[in-house]
């Protein structure tokens, strides 16, 4: 088989970009005949930006004042290491093969080098890199090693970022996945499925479960049912769940007296899950009315991959279109996740192939996917830089992406100089268009640096952190 | 610790004892005194095998394994490390330790240590064994979805609708993994909504109505279809009899389905009803579904609903805008196609010149078709399901009569929905809920009881399995659970959904203990009973993997030597669903015959259609059922080993895994999972540059892997147990040859037995290691039961079930009889008084001096 054929995939790109362009255009065209999909997503921004006039402290917006987005791409299995890191550091840097799909995007985004995720190295644990990979990436933590007693990772920082900005959006945060299947039978050597299904984590011990169907998403987002009567579903909805709901969180609390210290601890999380919904409600009629759309609902789980992290990458552009929140994540494929690519003549599955020990086929195959993954994220950077926001950049600038894995080389199940790549530009504070090269610095490190431009006060300290990422 | 409550005893009884029970019961106390026999009887009994078996590599500075049993401070500390006992209890059962070099343990001393271990090292009590520490278990979504089948009556799409369930010990109904997340309890509270619904009718009677799915339309020629591609011309009918006079509804359900990526081709749509033009609009890739709705007079007889497509120019930006949709009831009754001018404008934003993306489609799909009438009332029904909820043909208009009437039928639904009867407290809210609803201006009591209702399944209650000891056992420390959990324990086991009316009806009588094993039998009898096959066998088996692994059947096929196969068809979906059947029906067949569990290993017999003989290179049989058929002499197939679905779920894609397969045997039949390898695996690159370039086969590969000390513990057991399978190809297939190399299934066992080939290999299973089997299926059949990971202190009850299976030549019954009766299955620990301490306190905080 061949590699991806590179005339027509550019012919493709092109017809995608004229869709796009059409349907920015008719999006323009909604706003001036029905309700600015903007109108909505201004509210909460005044509401921030007098929130944070006030406490002196910007609060999830970026200087000037547009909401300040930050997502976290997980891609599975480590990168090859020869194909993904640019081959000198600093502004001048070059693409390696890997990254050539970014090449549009190349003054938007930032190839971090240095990272390391040290608390998802074996120590006393042995075997379950993956398993670790996944649970560390977010946490900084270590994985508590068990099959099912007593699941620990530690809270992930995106969650730690939506229990402060939560508030300013529908949505405190967004979590998504591609594994719309799962594997029965054991996960990584005696690590529970938790921990490889799951990267963001509400909790140490209470993941939050990511949502892989986009036809649920959007109507999560948008409403259910045709564009015309969602509006009106939603508050009938909202209406039935708030009678329920002081029903619901008096019969939790009234069970949850009669437990033992474990089981009250599961009925907590169901206490903690009902008071959120219930906060979500409260704060949904403050916002107004629904979001708009003219993109069409999807459909169910799409049977071909690309396709389903086309449209899930799709569901989160609107989401942060719409300001409906500003924390999201999304997990492509669990770590270790052994999928074929038939689609680019790779019959194998990609976890074998990740273990190439040098053989030359295999590599180049992981190189393939590698791409093939980077190529989907880069359509996503692609219509995030066409979207425009209310200050006028695009939503991108507004952004901080992460792209990366837990896993650096999946041939030797490394943890050290993970590949990492931050996009956009944070409304202005991240200097993107380089490659930024540290020295065996804490993945944490980077995360404090973003949640300190998201505003978030008072967090000294974070996973593993040893301080902040000086100078992105 | 002995000390330390020794003395503390004395002083502040009370302290000590909160402290203990919160520590989890008071097992801690009791140890103290078996601690101190523990040792003198280590010194006895056990420490002098550990010098002649074990310190040649754990003991007098060598630590194997990380391992050294004089490594610890005392002999004291050394008796006190459970999980390193629990561990050399089972590595000695599985034969694997001593090591096969060194000498081994007479049956008499093999005894005393496992005698030792049991009693003295983890202080089991076999009088009165601990049940484990059982989390509360929330339903996972097929327990959902099943449970609100027997409860109200409907289907709900569980595994659509809901996020997947984390997953440990290989399956996914463990309660300390089943995590409950905001976004869950969004959809539980949707689901509450869309569930009731459906499920609860809001009056007596209403007008017949009835759902034609779009797949029952038909194209001109007859086929029948749902789907038209916009783009092309064609038309779906549907024709149907009404057998009354009257006036009708119709409401047609259209969807529109889309590739991901924008496509350009546009049509109009064109619906009508007995030539009539209901609706004429055009769609597009960006157009939304929509419903069609009309109501006729209508004469009894014949009746026709037809869609037509029509092609039209490509999607202009203003219709696309405007999501598509343009009713048009004005247009001319007549048949003629109208195509407005403005549909006919030149698309600006697509160019002619550019091919369209490879792959991209709209298709407009009939979704539903219903047709509900004669609308008078004089037609009217009653409803479905009406009666299953209410217990009066009409409600009571009296105020307090419909409060009465409320209680009534709530507490019937609640008692069902919690599996226990439910509290007044509980009551009096869901009918304060209720009545809350009923009494607003135009709403209906159905309305009211339906709103309490999806409280109902909003509730904890609900979706978590609340326990209870049984009262007259309350104050022990490992109670029976009461039998209305017990009934739940049954039926989520057996039946993964909730408890029926006969099962509830023994609990409230106090008599399911009695009539257990007719009740189990009954359970077993029941159709709901292949949900354990599916759920139990899918997750023990991966069963339910085959449908989704991914296998390249080109490169299979190549290797194997077998170019003629046709590729589309080898192992299509039709094929992985015939797999997959045959592993549940080959499961179900052992269940239901009560044959030996050792038939999972080993076999005469096989289940086959015509498609799975040909794959097996069976004799020819007919049809698509599934039928047992007795295996030729000598037959390589028998049990599940050799079934194409555990060959394909523990290959890779393009070849098969002897490590996967061989892993898959110790952890799943064996019960002797490998410890995890080694983090950092070391580099292959070596071993290919002994072979002088040659490529190594996959044999010799892992002979040069096994050659590393650091690999060879584990994959000594692997290796021989995958090879033996290697004549079976990724699919399942037997070959003579991979990738033009010979293959040898011979091996050895590290427990000592050798094996030419598989035949050989299930033998030893079945005869010199069958305990080894025994074992291994009960824990995983036991883990599924319970719904937790098995700890040290479920040693007995495993123990006693092996010996229930030995004794009756490993009869299925032996089996599941000895789980239901089973300490784990049974009690439950007595959740320690936290609350109650608190409680008092509290109390004693807000009351006046």
């Amino acid at each position: 088989m061949n590699a991806l054929p590179s005339v027509d995939s550019a012919l493709r790109r092109r017809q995608r970009h004229l869709a796009l362009d059409r349907r920015q255009f008719l999006r323009g065209l909604g706003a001036c005949l029905t309700l600015p999909v903007f109108e909505s997503a201004l509210a909460p921004l005044a509401r921030a930006a007098i929130a944070t006039a006030a406490a002196g402290q910007p609060l999830g917006v970026t200087a000037s004042g547009a909401p300040l987005r930050m997502a976290f791409v997980y891609f599975p299995n480590g990168a090859l290491q020869r194909n993904w890191w640019p081959a000198t550091p600093g502004a001048g840097f070059e693409f390696g093969p890997t990254m050539e799909p970014l090449a549009a995007l190349r003054s938007a985004v930032q190839v971090v080098g240095g990272l390391d995720h040290k608390n998802a190295m074996a120590g006393n644990d042995g075997g379950g890199d993956h398993a670790r990979a996944n649970a560390t990436f977010l946490t900084g933590m270590r994985a508590r090693k068990t099959d099912s007693a007593d699941i620990r990772a530690g809270i992930s920082i995106d969650q730690v970022a939506a229990q402060h900005l939560g508030h300013l959006t529908r949505f405190s945060s967004l979590e998504l996945s591609c594994d719309a299947v799962r594997k029965s039978g054991s996960c990584d050597t005696g690590y529970s499925c938790a921990y490889q299904y799951n990267i963001s984590w509400r909790s140490p011990t209470t993941p939050m479960t990511p949502e892989s169907n986009p036809r649920l998403v959007f109507e999560r987002l948008f409403g259910s049912g045709g564009p015309e009567e969602r509006q009106r579903n939603l508050a009938l909805r909202q209406a039935t769940q708030k009678s329920l709901l002081d029903f619901v969180l008096d019969d939790a609390k009234a069970v949850q007296r009669r437990l033992g210290a474990k089981d009250r601890d599961k009925l907590d999380e169901y206490l903690t899950s009902v008071r959120a919904i219930e906060q979500r409600i409260q704060r949904s009629e403050s916002f107004g009315p629904l979001p708009v759309t003219s993109d069409p609902p999807p459909g169910g789980v799409p049977s071909d991959f690309g396709e389903h992290m086309d449209v899930m990458y799709e569901m989160l552009a609107l989401a942060f279109e719409t300001d409906s929140t500003r924390i999201a994540t999304l997990l492509l494929a669990g770590d270790g996740a052994n999928r074929a690519f038939p689609e680019i003549g790779i019959p194998e599955g990609h976890h074998y192939c990740s273990h190439h020990q040098g053989k030359a086929d295999l590599m180049e195959k992981v190189g393939r996917i590698d791409r093939y993954y980077m190529q989907h994220f880069a359509r996503f950077l692609e219509k995030l830089q066409g979207k425009k926001d209310i200050d006028g950049k695009s939503i991108l600038h507004n952004s901080m992406i992460v792209y990366g894995c837990g896993n650096a080389d999946g041939n030797r199940h490394t943890h050290e100089n993970l590949p990492v790549l931050l996009a956009g530009h944070a409304g202005g504070s991240l200097q993107a268009g380089r490659f930024a090269q540290f020295s065996s610095q804490p993945m944490s490190n980077l995360f404090l640096s973003m949640t300190d431009r998201l505003g978030v006060s008072g967090l000294e300290r974070f996973g593993d952190s040893t301080g902040r990422l000086a100078g992105i | 610790m002995a000390a330390w409550s020794g003395v503390v005893r004395w002083r502040r009884p009370w302290v000590f004892w909160a402290i203990l029970a919160v520590l989890g019961g008071f097992s801690g106390f009791l140890r103290a005194d078996a601690g101190r026999h523990a040792i003198s009887s280590f010194h006895a009994s056990v420490e002098p095998l550990l010098r002649t078996y074990c310190f040649d590599c754990h003991g007098d500075g060598i630590a194997k394994g990380k391992v050294a049993f004089d490594g610890f401070a005392s002999d004291a500390e050394l008796v006190e490390q459970r999980d390193l006992w629990w561990r050399v209890l089972k590595n000695v059962r599985a034969g694997l330790m001593p090591a096969e070099d060194g000498p081994r343990l007479t049956a008499e001393e093999r005894a005393r240590l496992e005698h030792w271990i049991k009693y003295e090292a983890l202080g089991l009590d076999p009088q009165d064994p601990d049940p484990g520490q059982l989390t509360l278990r929330r339903l996972n979504r097929v327990e959902y979805g099943a449970t609100v089948r027997d409860l109200l009556g409907i289907e709900f799409d569980s595994e659509a609708e809901f996020p997947a369930d984390d997953t440990g010990h290989g399956f996914d109904n463990l309660g300390e993994v089943l995590t409950t997340s905001p976004l869950l309890f969004e959809k539980y509270l949707q689901a509450a909504e869309t569930i009731v619904d459906k499920a609860i009718p809001r009056f007596p009677t209403a007008p017949a109505q009835r759902v034609i799915p779009g797949r029952e339309f038909q194209r001109p020629g007859g086929r029948s279809g749902s789907d038209l591609r916009v783009g092309s011309q064609a038309a779906l009918t549907h024709r149907f009899q009404v057998s009354q006079n009257g006036r009708y509804a119709v409401v047609l359900d259209l969807g529109v389905r889309r590739s991901f990526d924008f496509d350009p081709a546009r049509g109009k749509v064109r619906v009508s009803i007995d030539g009539v033009e209901q609706r004429q609009w055009a769609v597009a890739w960006s157009s939304p579904g929509t419903k069609v709705e009309a109501e006729l007079d209508w004469t009894a007889g014949p009746h026709e609903v037809r869609v037509e497509l029509n092609p039209e120019d490509s999607e202009t930006p203003q219709d696309a805008g405007k999501g598509g949709v343009q009713p048009s009831r004005e247009a001319a009754p007549t048949g003629v196609v109208q195509v407005p001018s403005s549909l006919k404008e030149p698309q600006a934003a697509v160019p002619a010149t550019l091919p369209p993306p490879e792959g991209t489609y709209v298709d407009l799909r009939i979704n539903t078709l219903q047709v509900t009438g004669p609308l008078d009332r004089a037609h009217w029904r009653p409803t479905k399901n009406y009666a299953r909820f209410f217990t009066r043909p009409e409600p009571p208009t009296e105020p307090v009569e419909r409060e009465r009437y409320l209680r009534e039928i709530l507490r019937t639904l609640a008692s069902r929905a919690f599996r226990r009867p439910v509290d007044e407290p509980t009551l009096d809210k869901l009918v304060g809920l209720a009545v809350a609803i009923a009494s607003q201006p135009g709403r209906r009591l159905e309305d009211g009881f339906a709103r309490a209702a999806m409280a109902v399944l909003a509730s904890p209650r609900f979706v978590f399995r609340l326990e209870q000891p049984l009262e007259e056992e309350a104050g022990r420390q490992f109670p029976r659970v009461d039998e209305y959990a017990l009934a739940s324990r049954l039926s989520y086991f057996l039946w993964s959904s909730m408890p029926d009316r006969e099962l509830t009806d023994l609990a409230a009588r106090g008599d399911l203990r009695k009539q257990l094993p007719q009740q189990v039998q009954r359970l077993l009898n029941d159709e709901r009973s292949k949900a354990f096959v599916r759920n139990f066998a899918g997750q023990w088996l991966q069963a339910r993997d085959i449908q989704t692994v991914s296998i390249n059947v080109r490169t299979i096929l190549v290797q194997s030597g077998r170019r003629d196969a046709d590729l589309k068809t080898a192992f299509d979906a039709a094929m992985r669903r015939s797999l997959r059947t045959e592993t549940e029906t080959y499961f179900e067949y052992v269940l239901r015959q009560d044959r030996s569990v050792l038939e999972f290993v080993d076999s005469d017999y096989a289940f086959v259609n015509a498609r799975l003989a040909a794959h097996y290179g069976l004799p020819p049989v007919k049809g698509d059922e599934l039928r047992r058929v007795t295996l030729p002499e000598g037959s390589p197939r028998g049990g599940v080993l050799t079934q194409g679905t555990v060959l394909a779920v523990t290959s890779n894609p393009t070849r098969t895994s002897p490590v996967k397969r061989g892993l898959f045997v110790l952890e799943n039949f064996l019960g002797q999972p490998p410890p995890p390898p080694p983090a950092n695996i070391p580099p292959l690159e070596d071993s290919a540059h002994s072979s002088g370039g040659r490529e190594l086969t996959l044999r010799e590969a892992l002979a040069e892997h096994r050659a590393n000390p650091l690999c060879s513990s584990c994959h000594a057991r692997m290796d021989p147990i995958g090879f033996a399978l290697e004549h079976f190809d990724a699919m399942g297939q037997w070959r003579e040859r991979d990738a033009r190399q010979a293959i040898d299934p011979s091996g050895q066992l590290v427990t000592g037995e050798s094996f030419a080939n598989i035949q050989e290999l299930k033998r030893v299973i079945t005869g010199a290691r069958r305990l080894d089997f025994y074992r291994g299926l009960t824990e995983k059949m036991l883990t599924y039961a319970i719904g937790r990971g098995l700890t040290y202190q479920d040693v007995i009850a495993v123990d006693e079930i092996v010996a229930r299976l030995e004794s009756q030549q490993g009869r299925f019954s032996a089996l599941l009889t000895g789980i239901i009766e089973s300490a784990p299955f049974q009690k439950q620990r007595r959740p320690p008084p936290v609350q109650a301490g608190t409680l008092t306190l509290h109390l004693r905080a807000v009351s006046p001096p």
